[in-house]
């Protein structure tokens, strides 16, 4: 753990105070922060990690707030990415109040996150969300006791409705500027006395003051390996050795991990406070959802549903893509031909490059945008009604032999309309080694794109079913490679503990917001990228580097896939838009009829090296943003190994069949 | 003794009480921490197919623990 000083945000001129929220997963914590912040805010990842960080500012009177949304977790023991970040972050960065918010349908569960918090000795306050679905379940919570028994504030709260939001910004303000810090809550005697002898020994060690002592001797308690090696560094091998004297005595007289024990400790004080402030009465009508939800997971009614949602899904992008997609070019089109006439006496060299630029961003608006928008409105549809959890239930098994859960399949499904959104999607997967399985084998499913030049040239020229075949054929290789992925990758499968939340009916209104923000940052991020990115290629062909690099390619092309020399500037420009392989080929071979200069063999040679060999430059652009450069290139090169050795292995294996 | 049982052996609708965890430190203490410890009640809310994922109703919600996290669930059934 290092130590860094306050983020540069905390200067920023006019912000009073700022809020970090903190919560379990589906507890309405986005939808809180989306309507605090309204559209001030910034979507990003958190430094050199695929999880995602979103920040933004909400104006309360003359004061400026800063809020940023953690990731959703369970607890700080940095089991995972998330808690990791949730962590550090309340350490390290000392936000000025952490707001906690919680689930009141499920108070137990949430209440252990809330405790590892009031550990941490920060300015606090706890929200409870949902109260209308608590309510509808027949939970009553006793708001004033539960503030009592944590000694900090409790702010009941409805976020869909924006009903506690003054009342979670007033009392937020409050406690900040008091900077009142809360009492840590108090084991068993047996832990108690535990940590009183590692607080004696900690005494001289010179720990910094962002790190609670309490804590720490609880952490070294529960063996925390981040905590243990802190102690290590500021010289406390002393320490260290008592720490493993004491969690000996725990397991030995609990006959469990002492971690186990500390956690079992957690919930026995939060099932004192629950059983007080908590009654519940048994809801008459839960009969209706408990039956939606044994449909959307049973194997037999399930795998119907899944599929009707998805192609109505599927349907539904392509419908509504295509609609946007074709009225955008329709309104583009007079534009085009009055802008070729203006620059039309310029140099060469500046048409194409401008011709670039504005193939890039033709690209962006036709391609991108028309499948985002409707992608986005449908992943937090499923997102927020709660059924995109049941779906991974659902194919669970099927996925693990990928090393996946079942959740993956969705933007796996959604890269057949295009392989940005499927990027994006990979968000969604739950660990960091999921999402890198994801995000490389969502490059190789057949987009529209691909499609095109699928049906185009071998549809086309050989036939249907020949087209069919190298479709199925790409999709044996999606999870060829997700089963040698799994082998290879270094870390361990993640195992399946996952909260169900209750299936819910989202609000548009939030469902709106969200997208019009996600929207907003391809708009102003990818888009221009891609602008200049192709206008770079247009550049680099008009000084003549594609010429050179084709003529370089020629030989190797001939030898390594039996394909004839004019094949390489296609797949050059290809990397700006799949189906621009189609196009360019027919320009570059200088015929209208491919069957004149190519083979059947080098067709399916050419189709299947166009589908695989590199991402587009917007999906590598999304992917860059989502997994980072570095990530994205090393794809990119695994990608264009398999297309050399599919492309070389399918010439060699077809020369056999067919000449 | 009575007689002790994982959680993937279980139909729907039984309830339990959870006895032991078998499984290695990490493992073990995820479980502790979503609320699954010893001494915890659970019931059983649905198997999804055999060697399929278990849905449980524990400490007032529903998880889901794949098959292999199941296993690792000792049990004893209560009345």
């Amino acid at each position: 753990m290092c130590i860094r000083r306050r983020s540069a945000l905390s200067i920023d001129r006019g912000v009073a105070i700022r809020l970090a929220l903190a919560g379990n997963a589906n507890v309405g914590k986005s939808t809180l922060f989306n309507m605090l912040t309204g559209g001030s805010q910034h979507i990003g990842n958190w430094p050199g990690k695929t999880v995602e960080k979103a920040e933004g500012y909400v104006k309360l009177g003359p004061n400026i707030i800063y809020v940023v949304d953690l990731p959703g977790s369970y607890s700080l023991s940095a089991y995972s990415e998330e808690e990791l970040i949730v962590r550090e972050y309340l350490l390290t960065e000392e936000p000025d109040v952490i707001v906690n918010v919680v689930d009141a349908t499920a108070l137990e569960r949430n209440l252990y996150l809330t405790l590892q918090l009031l550990e941490l000795e920060k300015p606090m306050v706890l929200v409870i969300n949902l109260m209308d679905e608590a309510r509808r379940k027949g939970i009553e919570i006793d708001i004033d006791l539960l503030s009592k028994l944590l000694g900090i504030p409790v702010i009941p709260c409805i976020a869909t409705r924006g009903i506690g939001l003054i009342d979670i910004l007033n009392v937020s303000l409050k406690v900040a500027r008091e900077g009142s810090r809360p009492k840590p809550p108090i084991y068993g005697l047996e832990v108690e006395e535990a940590i009183a002898s590692l607080l004696a020994e900690m005494k001289d060690l010179p720990i910094p003051e962002v790190y609670p002592r309490r804590w720490i001797a609880v952490r070294l308690l529960e063996d925390d390996p981040k905590v243990e090696e802190m102690i290590a560094m500021f010289g406390g091998s002393k320490v260290l050795g008592l720490a493993d004297l004491l969690r000996g005595k725990l397991e030995e007289s609990h006959g469990e991990p002492s971690s186990v024990v500390i956690a079992s400790e957690r919930y026995s004080l939060i099932g004192r406070i629950s059983s007080q402030v908590q009654t519940v009465r048994i809801p008459m009508k839960q009969s209706i959802t408990d039956r939606i939800d044994d449909i959307t997971v049973r194997t037999s009614t399930g795998i119907p549903l899944l599929t009707l949602t998805l192609s109505l899904l599927l349907s539904s992008m392509f419908f509504v893509g295509g609609f946007l997609s074709s009225t955008i070019e329709y309104i583009l089109n007079p534009i085009y031909s009055i802008g070729g006439g203006l620059i039309e006496t310029f140099p060469p060299w500046i048409i194409s490059i401008i011709s670039g630029m504005v193939y890039g961003l033709v690209a962006g608006l036709t391609v991108v945008i028309p499948y985002i928008l409707p992608f986005y409105v449908t992943l937090f549809l499923l997102e927020d009604s709660g059924y995109l959890p049941r779906v991974s239930l659902l194919l669970d098994r099927y996925m693990h032999r990928m090393g996946l859960h079942g959740r993956a399949l969705l933007p796996l499904i959604l890269g057949f309309t295009c392989n940005v959104p499927a990027c994006i999607g990979c968000r969604i997967v739950e660990s960091e080694r999921g999402r890198i399985i994801t995000s490389l084998l969502s490059l190789l499913i057949p987009c529209s794109a691909r499609s095109i030049v699928v049906l185009g040239l071998i549809g086309r020229y050989i036939g249907v079913y020949t087209a069919l075949a190298i479709y199925i054929f790409e999709i044996i290789l999606v999870f060829l490679v997700g089963f040698v992925m799994d082998r290879i990758l270094p870390g361990e499968r993640l195992a399946l503990i996952m909260e169900v939340p209750s299936l819910r009916i989202p609000s548009l209104n939030v469902i709106l917001r969200k997208t019009w923000l996600r929207l907003r940052e391809y708009l102003f991020i990818v888009i221009p990228t891609l602008t200049l990115g192709s206008g770079t290629v247009a550049f680099m062909d008009a000084v003549g580097v594609s010429e050179a690099l084709a003529t370089a390619l020629d030989r190797f092309m001939n030898a390594a896939f039996g394909l004839p020399g004019f094949v390489s500037i296609p797949l050059i420009f290809g990397f700006l838009r799949k189906e621009l392989a189609l196009i360019m080929l027919a320009q570059a071979a200088g015929v209208d009829d491919l069957r004149l200069v190519l083979t059947y063999r080098q067709m399916i040679v050419f189709t299947l090296l166009t589908v695989i060999y590199i991402p587009c430059l917007a999906t590598f652009i999304a992917l860059a943003r989502e997994q980072g450069l570095k990530r994205a290139l090393a794809f990119s090169s695994t990608t264009i190994m398999l297309a050399f050795i599919v492309g070389s292995a399918s010439n060699a294996i077809l020369s056999l069949i067919i000449p | 003794m009575t007689d002790l049982l994982s959680l993937d052996m279980l139909s729907d609708g039984e309830e339990v009480e959870v006895v032991k965890l078998a499984g290695g430190r990490g493992l073990v203490t995820r479980l502790a921490e979503m609320g699954i410890t010893p001494g915890t009640r659970v019931k059983i809310i649905r198997r999804i197919g055999s060697k399929g994922p278990v849905e449980i109703y524990v400490r007032g919600s529903t998880l889901a623990l794949g098959w292999g996290v199941a296993r690792r669930i000792m049990v004893k059934r209560v009345k």
